[in-house]
């Protein structure tokens, strides 16, 4: 372990290949438009081509370059393909090894290990190691696990003295929570919204006009068509979400190990994600509309730095579908200081009008421009009004906050119900705000944030009551002369 | 009921907010009067140039007149030796408390505009958020972010 080591040689496929995602994008533009000018002929795909080249280049030689070793305690590191990098981290800064599989590692039994440590920002992590055998990541891993333990327990002890680490399985998905996790996920709007994102980044490219004109001759052969149409879109984005979901969260599985909380999920690419505890700034438990009459819930963690899950920012859910009655024993037995109640106190009644009205206020500006595009039949918009009441009225009854030693608890509703648990010593900052007709009714609006990554996370409850508000100001203020 | 926190900011920023309102008029100005331009020239209905001569009023008396004083009189700060709470909003009053021990740096910023009325503000920033403290006598801003960064220092609890 003490002589420089290379990642696995596919490492340098793994490099092309993500840089060649990057250019996809303007190669694609290249070859869409390059083909079409008449004077340039061949160029723009030799062009192409020598990037490619390039690319690969570059691919193998800083796979050539990067070599890391373990020494005196700490893990070294040195790459770079013009400008060489030295990177050493002593293993005491080392917070977490992540290990994730991608489709490429899983036949070769290989493995990508992500070095955290308190530093790293939000974006990337300290180190990655592309791709090394499961045998080398799991000897790295033992090797600082042990040299951890030696110097928290007893320097002279001998490295095989010492005692196991405790690991207890505290969720492990079954698989009809993964199928009902993955049919009432949100996901849908999403892949339906990415590809209204992906059609208007090519607005120049694809001739809309004509197809607009294409389309209204569809549309006039026929409505049913149309609505049959727009039915097998919004099918197929569903089964495509589903399967995502699936993929993403199928063998999910958390794990108490000593004093992290450790995630591994996925079916083709397997990831890892290790949470200290004592990086935990707050819980949050969201409720979207489907899982909510069910019964089920997710839970997630805010964490203060690391890059914690990949593309989520830096909550992790650690609870993907779990049975609300579950939540208290899991999260009360493991992760010190937080309780999960049923306890709350809820927005006054005067509140409901005022949140009723917010709900349906949307509909101001949109009932106009409706009448004035489709005339009388503008008025049908609305119908969306009890909906909208409807939903002033959930958030009304979702809204609601508790106080239990040091434990600040916000529940609130956007679409989704999330309750979020803050301590007194994790909020950053905290706030209540009041307007004008607000005070007329004695409410107002308290808010807290608690960090998560590289930015703030937290919560706020609309409308409580005025003394309510006073309350949890008072209390989260350090100076008695404030409440005088 | 609480008690508002005690200080004010500086008279001086009344000024300095009125004259950042007239620059924002220069731009509605400009905006107004290119509707009438318009309107003139094509011939549009008359009542557009009454409109944009309206809007026009409405926006100067706001930006510089009312808004800023109502602004400067809702503006109320104190640091106290565990915390500094801040209260502000104009339509909406806001009160903020940041505990020292979040408190993880202090900056003192001036503009041009600034400058030129010996002000400066003062930023707080924790580990999730920035709080911002306005148009500050000058030395005032300074003993400030002296007094902020010495008790913060103080402070040993984790984040």
């Amino acid at each position: 372990m003490f002589e420089p080591k290379r990642l696995h040689p596919i490492t340098a496929m793994l490099n092309a290949l993500k840089m060649f995602k990057e250019l996809i994008i303007p190669f694609l533009l290249i070859v869409v438009f390059g083909s079409r000018g008449s004077g340039m002929g061949l160029l723009p795909l030799i062009g192409v081509g020598v990037v490619l080249l390039i690319i690969i280049a570059s691919g193998i030689i800083s796979w050539l370059r990067y070599t890391y070793r373990i020494e005196e305690n700490e893990l070294r590191i040195e790459y770079g393909l013009f400008v060489r990098k030295k990177r050493y981290i002593p293993f005491e800064r080392i917070q977490s090894l992540d290990f994730s599989e991608g489709l490429l590692h899983r036949p070769l039994g290989l493995v990508k290990v992500k070095v955290e440590t308190a530093g790293s920002n939000g974006l990337e992590a300290e180190a990655v190691l592309t791709a090394i055998t499961k045998n080398e990541a799991n000897e790295i891993h033992d090797i600082l696990q042990k040299s951890r333990a030696n110097g928290r327990i007893d320097p002279s002890l001998e490295a095989e003295d010492v005692p196991e680490l405790e690991e207890e399985v505290l969720y492990k998905i079954t698989m009809k929570e993964l199928l009902l996790l993955a049919s009432t996920s949100g996901g849908v709007g999403v892949v339906i919204s990415a590809v209204f994102a992906f059609i208007f980044q090519f607005e120049e490219i694809i001739p809309y006009e004509t197809v607009f004109h294409e389309i209204k001759e569809i549309i006039s052969s026929g409505v049913v068509f149309v609505s049959i149409l727009v039915f097998l879109g919004f099918a197929l984005a569903w089964i495509v979400a589903v399967v995502g979901m699936i993929l993403k969260y199928g063998n999910f599985i958390l794990k108490k190990v000593d004093d992290d909380l450790i995630i591994t999920r996925g079916l083709l690419e397997k990831r890892q994600l290790t949470i200290p505890l004592n990086r935990i700034q707050g819980i949050r438990i969201s409720e979207n509309l489907l899982r909510q009459p069910l019964g089920y819930a997710s839970v997630y963690i805010e964490s203060a730095g690391g890059s914690v899950g990949d593309t989520e920012g830096s909550s992790a859910n650690i609870l993907p579908f779990i049975k609300k009655t579950r939540i208290r024993d899991i999260i009360e037995e493991n992760i010190p200081g937080y309780i999960v109640s049923n306890e709350v106190t809820p927005a006054p009644k005067r509140a409901l009008k005022r949140y009723i009205i917010r709900g349906t206020l949307i509909l101001i500006p949109v009932v106009p421009i409706c009448l004035y595009f489709f005339q009388l039949w503008g008025l049908l918009t609305l119908v969306f009004l009890p909906f909208l009441a409807l939903w002033g009225y959930l958030c009304y009854r979702d809204a609601g906050w508790h106080l239990e030693g040091n434990q600040l608890k916000l529940s609130y509703r956007s679409i989704v119900k999330n309750t979020v648990l803050m301590q007194k010593n994790k909020i950053q900052s905290l706030s209540m705000k009041e307007s004008h007709f607000q005070r007329k009714r004695d409410l107002a609006t308290i808010g807290a944030t608690v960090m998560s990554g590289l930015s703030g996370a937290g919560g706020s409850v609309v409308d409580l009551e005025e003394e309510d508000v006073l309350t949890i100001y008072h209390w989260y203020s350090r100076d008695e002369k404030s409440a005088g | 009921m609480l008690l508002e926190p005690q200080k004010r900011i500086s008279e001086r920023a009344l000024p300095v907010w009125r004259i950042t309102g007239a620059i924002y008029s220069i731009f509605m100005l400009l905006l107004c009067g290119g509707t009438t331009g318009l309107t003139l020239i094509f011939d549009w209905p008359i009542w557009i140039i009454a409109i944009a001569a309206l809007v026009l009023i409405v926006f100067v008396y706001l930006m510089i007149f009312l808004l800023p004083t109502i602004r400067w009189r809702r503006w109320r700060y104190e640091v106290r030796e565990q915390e500094i709470e801040l209260q502000q909003g104009i339509f909406i009053t806001r009160r903020t408390l940041v505990p020292m021990i979040r408190v993880q740096h202090v900056d003192t910023v001036q503009g041009p505009l600034l400058r030129k009325y010996k002000l400066a503000t003062v930023t707080v920033s924790t580990a999730a958020t920035v709080h911002e403290i306005p148009a500050l006598e000058l030395d005032e801003a300074e003993e400030l972010r002296v007094f902020i960064s010495k008790l913060a220092r103080v402070a040993d609890e984790d984040v």
